[in-house]
This record gives structure tokens, C-alpha cells and sequence, in this order.
């Protein structure tokens, strides 16, 4: 009743709701592109890490993410690795990143030799039949449940129609696969593939395997399985600074929003500050007054972020190819985002009219 | 008789740019408790000037303020804040209310203010003053839904929160219709008969300056005899 700050925030409503729209869009920003750029990151990280071979084979800078798409390794390095010491067996793969059919982002194919890539990895068919026709497709679970396809089903690929022969697990790679002989026609690379994945003999020896490739085989990449995830990770400096500039833009946004709303209001309610002089309210009194209001607003802002944050986060994997991360530390860093940056909006505002003259505060019109 | 405000040689000079204005040209001004004074005189003479150094809001030039036995015009910026959250109720011209709370809101808001929160122990004297002042069914009103009348009788029970030493008013019937005013003032005069309430009142109006017991003129910032 006595509740100068709730009494305000409801005497101007839309500049109210404006506030705690712009805190909201710092909050919507921070968790969607953080969740974005992580989500992406480590969800084709932990897939290429779900192999049971341990090694694999590329040329340098040819794999990871963000490399080009273009079959590019001779598939006949993998009879050669397949003779080196150690080595149990190799299957050569082609990835191809292509704009998802249904709508924004992007999608990964694979194609494989599906009977040396079930002698490498722990793939197997859970559902159908294997690949055997060049026009067949493979999918793991998770793409025939969000994409609603089953089993006969077409997927359009490359401009041809592909039709769903079997569904396969655990997930590997990319969740799209055929035949890797298919893609390299339609791609016209013959005889070449992205990387060669090599199973070893015994997984405590890989480390000497791994030698043993690049000493017959010089000037090319051996990468672990176990060390992908890491790799995409912290592979990608570039993503982690555009979160950074996303984070201090959204910083930035919320205490521009916060300050403009604050400055008005008080510059709107100067007369009332000097009645709060005249009452004997302190300086700390008045600041605490002021803060308390963009708090309100800053926890109104961070909340409706949330909700729009995991609204939109719904629809976008509803809807798209993309995946986002949610983290608990992430909202709890946005919120620390919204609610900071409210705090430290207000606080010229406030600073400045406690210290102004009470006579004069008194007969502002 | 106990000495509740004293000025001495009070002077303030206000300058504005290369002009230095004579607002108060040495005061020398003397209330007793449960005293109730009324200051008149023509405009511009520093009547305001004067009662806002009293209540702290405003540092004089030279001279020194004695309230309660502390010399304000030694004080700083915070410890006058504080005297006057203590000491010192404000009636203004303008009634001051603050338009989004209510009656009540308004007195509470000063209640947290003056009595940081514990108006437990002054609910009795709280319930005596608005009896007084016959606000008890105006509790739930805006100030916008409230007569002039009404309004500075909220301010006025706002400025007794917490039992000030001083109520000080600027021309409290300065903006009231004189049935209104003559309301106002019988009011003041019973809480300073029937609380001992000492209050120093500015007021252009020889009406309601009779109705004090005693009436200090001022002209050209000084004290004078009439
Ligand atoms: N902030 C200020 N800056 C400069 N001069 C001021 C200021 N406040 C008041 N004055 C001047 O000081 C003098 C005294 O003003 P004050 O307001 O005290 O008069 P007053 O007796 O209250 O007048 P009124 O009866 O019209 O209210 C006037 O000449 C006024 O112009
Ligand atoms: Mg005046």
C-alpha cells in the first residue's frame, strides 16, 4: 500500500511492459544463442564420438566442424591403413552438409559402406532391412521420430528420391545415411570420401596405431573418436566469440532499456523525490527505492525471457533441423545478465536524483 | 519555557551568476515549545527561504539554526537529513501528496520513512490524529478523489508521523476556498492546544495568522516590528 514502486510500475504500464520486454529479448538472446552454438556443437560431437573405431583418418584440416563438404580423401588410403600393424579394420565415409529440406539450418548425410562400417562401429539395423540399393536410406530413431518418417517412406536427397529402408542405432554420425558409392555420383567425386574410420585391434593400442599410420602415411591427420567431442568443443573460437559479443550486446540492450525507463520516470517524479527529501528520506533510502523498481522490472524481464526462451527453443526444434542446449547455468547466467544489468541501469538514475537540491526538487512542475 | 528553535544571525545569499541576492539578511528568530507562529509578510521577503534553512533542506550563507539544541547550520548533507527525519514535519502550499498512492499509503510511506518501519508503538497517537483531523473514512481514497481540503488534511497527518519537535507549513491555506481553510487551520490550532504541538506557519492571510499566538513579520529577509 505504502509501495512506491509498485504503485509507478502500474502507473505507466507500457513503458512498464516496454522495460521488461527489452530485459526479456537480452535474456531471449543470451539463452537461445548460447543453447545454439553449444547445442549444435556438441550434439555432432557427441555423435562422432558414438563410433567404436577408434581412430580417424582425414587429410589436415579436413575434419571438424565448419570444414568444407566436398569429398576430398582418396578412398584408396583405406586398403593401405588396412594393411599398417595393429589395424582391424577401415570403412571410408563421405559427409555432406546440405540445407535441411523442411526449413532453416543445416543437415548432415553420410555415405557409407555399410559392410565395413559395421565392421568398425557397433551399428546395426533395429528396424527393416539393411542398405543394399542405391536409392535406399538409413535414418537413426531420433530423426524417423521428429521427422514422422517410417519405414517406405521417401526422402528427397540431392534432388532424387531416396526411400527408407531401415532404421538403425545407436545414433553415429550424421542421422541421414546412404550408400557412400550413390554419393560419390551424385557428388561426382568418384573413388573419394571425407575420412576413413579405423577400428583397431586392441583399443589399449591405439595411441601406437595412430603412429604407425602417420609414419607410412605422412602428412595427413589422425584423429581419436574420444578426443572428438572435446574437438568440437572448443574447436570453434569464432562461435565462442560471437556468443561473447551476443552475451555483452544483450548487456548492453538491458542497461540502455533500463536506464532510458529509469531516467524518465524519475526525471517525470522529480517533485516526488523532493517530498521524500522533505520527509527526511536518506540518499541510500531513495537509490534503494529506485533500484527496487528496475529489480522488479529486471526479475519480470528475466522471466518472460525464460518463457519466451523455452517456447521459442520448442518451436525451433519442432520446426527446424537445429538443436538447441538447455543448461541450467546458462539461464542462471542470463538471469544474472537481466537482473545485473537492470541494477547497474539504474543506478546513474538513481545516484543522481538523490543527490539533487530538495528546495528545487520540491517546485519542479 | 523551553527554547525549541533558535536562529542567529541567519543570512542567505543566493547567487546567480555575477548576481548575489539578499534572501536573508540576519535572522535572529526565537520558538518555544508548543508554540505556534505565525511568520507573514510581502513576497520575496525570504519567508521560504527561511523556513527551508529551518527544516534542514537548505544550508544557510552564515548564521546558525539551533533545533532541539543542535546546530544545524554545522551539519552536513546526511545528519541534516536525519534531524529532519526526526525532528521536523513539512506542510506545503501544494498539499504534496503523492498521486499513485492512497490516503493511507501516503501516511505509511511516511511511517517508513520516519519510523523505520515500527509504527506499532504510535498507533494510538495515529488513530487520535486522524480522528482529529476526520480523515477516517477518507483512508482509501487518491489524492485526485479528495477535496483540497481533505488533501492537506492527509499532508498535515503525514507531517505529524513519528511526533516531530516542529511542524513547519509554507502557506497551508494558500490553494484552499476559506470554508476549507478555515477548517485547516482550526485543526492546526487544536494540535497545538490539545498535543502541544509546536508549529511555525507562513501565511499571507491576517486571518489565519490571528489564530495564532504569535505573528513575526518579515521584510527585505530581516525580522521587523509592525
Ligand atoms: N533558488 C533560488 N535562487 C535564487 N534566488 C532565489 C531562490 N529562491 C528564492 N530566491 C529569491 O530569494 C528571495 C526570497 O524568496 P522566498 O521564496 O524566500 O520569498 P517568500 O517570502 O517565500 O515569497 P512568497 O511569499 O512569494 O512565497 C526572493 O527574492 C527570491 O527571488
Ligand atoms: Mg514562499
Amino acid at each position: 500500500m505504502d509501495n512506491l514502486v509498485t504503485a509507478n510500475l502500474k502507473q505507466r504500464p507500457i513503458r512498464t511492459i516496454i522495460s521488461v520486454i527489452g530485459v526479456a529479448l537480452g535474456v531471449v538472446l543470451v539463452v537461445l544463442m548460447v543453447g545454439l552454438s553449444h547445442g549444435v556443437l556438441q550434439e555432432q560431437g557427441r555423435r562422432n564420438s558414438n563410433v567404436g573405431a577408434e581412430l580417424l583418418f582425414t587429410r589436415p584440416n579436413n575434419y571438424g566442424p565448419g570444414t568444407s563438404s566436398v569429398l576430398s580423401l582418396p578412398v584408396q588410403y583405406a586398403p593401405k591403413i588396412a594393411e599398417i600393424n595393429g589395424v582391424q579394420a577401415v570403412s571410408p565415409v563421405g559427409q555432406y552438409l546440405k540445407p535441411s529440406n523442411q526449413s532453416f539450418g543445416m543437415e548432415m548425410v553420410e555415405g557409407i559402406d555399410i559392410d565395413t562400417y559395421q565392421k568398425v562401429t557397433n551399428l546395426s539395423i533395429d528396424q527393416g532391412k539393411t542398405l543394399s540399393e542405391d536409392n535406399e536410406v538409413i535414418v537413426d530413431p531420433i530423426y524417423a521420430k521428429d521427422k514422422k518418417v517410417k519405414i517406405g517412406d521417401s526422402i528427397d536427397l540431392f534432388g532424387h528420391k531416396f526411400y527408407v529402408s531401415g532404421i538403425y542405432q545407436p545414433e553415429i554420425g550424421a542421422r541421414i545415411k546412404i550408400k557412400l558409392s550413390m554419393m560419390q555420383n551424385l557428388l561426382g567425386s568418384k573413388d573419394r570420401c571425407s575420412f576413413v574410420f579405423v577400428k583397431c585391434q586392441t583399443t589399449s593400442n591405439q595411441e601406437q596405431v595412430a603412429t604407425n599410420i602417420l609414419s607410412t602415411l605422412p602428412g595427413n591427420k589422425v584423429l581419436f573418436t574420444r578426443e572428438i567431442q572435446s574437438l568440437y568443443e572448443k574447436g570453434l573460437p569464432a562461435v565462442n566469440t560471437f556468443v561473447k559479443a551476443v552475451v555483452v550486446v544483450s548487456i548492453i540492450i538491458s542497461i540502455l532499456v533500463i536506464m532510458l525507463a529509469m531516467y524518465t520516470t524519475i526525471t517525470e517524479r522529480t517533485r516526488e523525490i523532493g517530498v521524500l527529501k522533505s520527509l527526511g528520506a536518506s540518499k541510500s533510502f531513495i537509490i534503494f527505492e529506485i533500484e527496487k523498481e528496475a529489480l522488479l522490472i529486471s526479475v519480470l524481464g528475466t522471466l518472460l525471457g525464460y518463457l519466451v526462451a523455452i517456447t521459442g527453443r520448442w518451436l525451433i526444434i519442432k520446426n527446424t533441423s537445429l538443436i538447441i542446449d538447455l543448461e541450467l547455468k546458462w539461464l542462471l547466467y542470463a538471469a544474472l545478465v537481466g537482473i545485473l544489468s537492470g541494477l547497474i541501469g539504474a543506478l546513474y538514475p538513481a545516484l543522481k536524483v538523490a543527490n539533487q537540491d530538495p528546495v528545487k526538487a520540491l517546485s519542479y512542475e | 519555557m523551553k527554547t525549541i528553535l533558535q536562529t542567529v544571525d541567519l543570512k542567505m545569499i543566493y547567487q546567480i551568476g555575477k548576481v548575489a541576492v539578499n534572501a536573508l539578511r540576519g535572522v535572529n528568530l526565537t520558538v518555544n515549545q508548543a508554540e505556534f507562529v505565525a511568520i507573514m509578510g510581502p513576497s520575496g521577503c525570504g519567508k521560504s527561504t527561511m523556513l527551508h534553512i529551518l527544516g534542514g533542506m537548505l544550508k544557510p550563507s552564515s548564521g546558525s539554526v539551533l533545533i532541539d539544541g543542535q546546530d544545524l547550520s554545522k551539519m552536513s548533507d546526511g545528519s541534516r537529513t536525519e534531524l529532519r527525519r526526526q525532528k521536523i514535519g513539512f506542510v506545503f502550499q501544494k498539499f504534496n501528496l503523492f498521486p499513485t498512492l492512497t490516503a493511507e499509503g501516503n501516511i505509511r510511506l511516511a511511517e517508513r520513512i520516519r519510523l523505520n518501519g515500527n509504527h506499532k508503538n504510535d498507533s494510538e497517537r495515529r488513530r487520535e490524529i486522524l480522528r482529529l483531523l476526520n480523515l477516517e473514512g477518507r483512508l482509501n481514497h487518491k489524492p485526485l478523489e479528495l477535496s483540497g481540503g481533505e488533501q492537506q488534511r492527509v499532508a498535515i497527518a503525514r507531517a505529524l508521523v513519528g511526533s516531530p519537535a516542529i511542524v513547519l507549513a509554507d502557506e497551508p491555506t494558500g490553494n484552499l476556498d476559506s470554508e476549507n481553510s478555515q477548517i485547516v487551520l482550526k485543526m492546526l490550532q487544536e494540535l497545538n492546544g490539545k498535543f502541544g504541538q509546536t508549529i511555525v506557519m507562513i501565511t499571507h492571510s491576517p486571518e489565519a495568522a490571528s489564530i495564532a499566538q504569535r505573528v513575526v513579520h518579515m521584510r527585505d529577509g530581516q525580522i521587523v516590528n509592525k
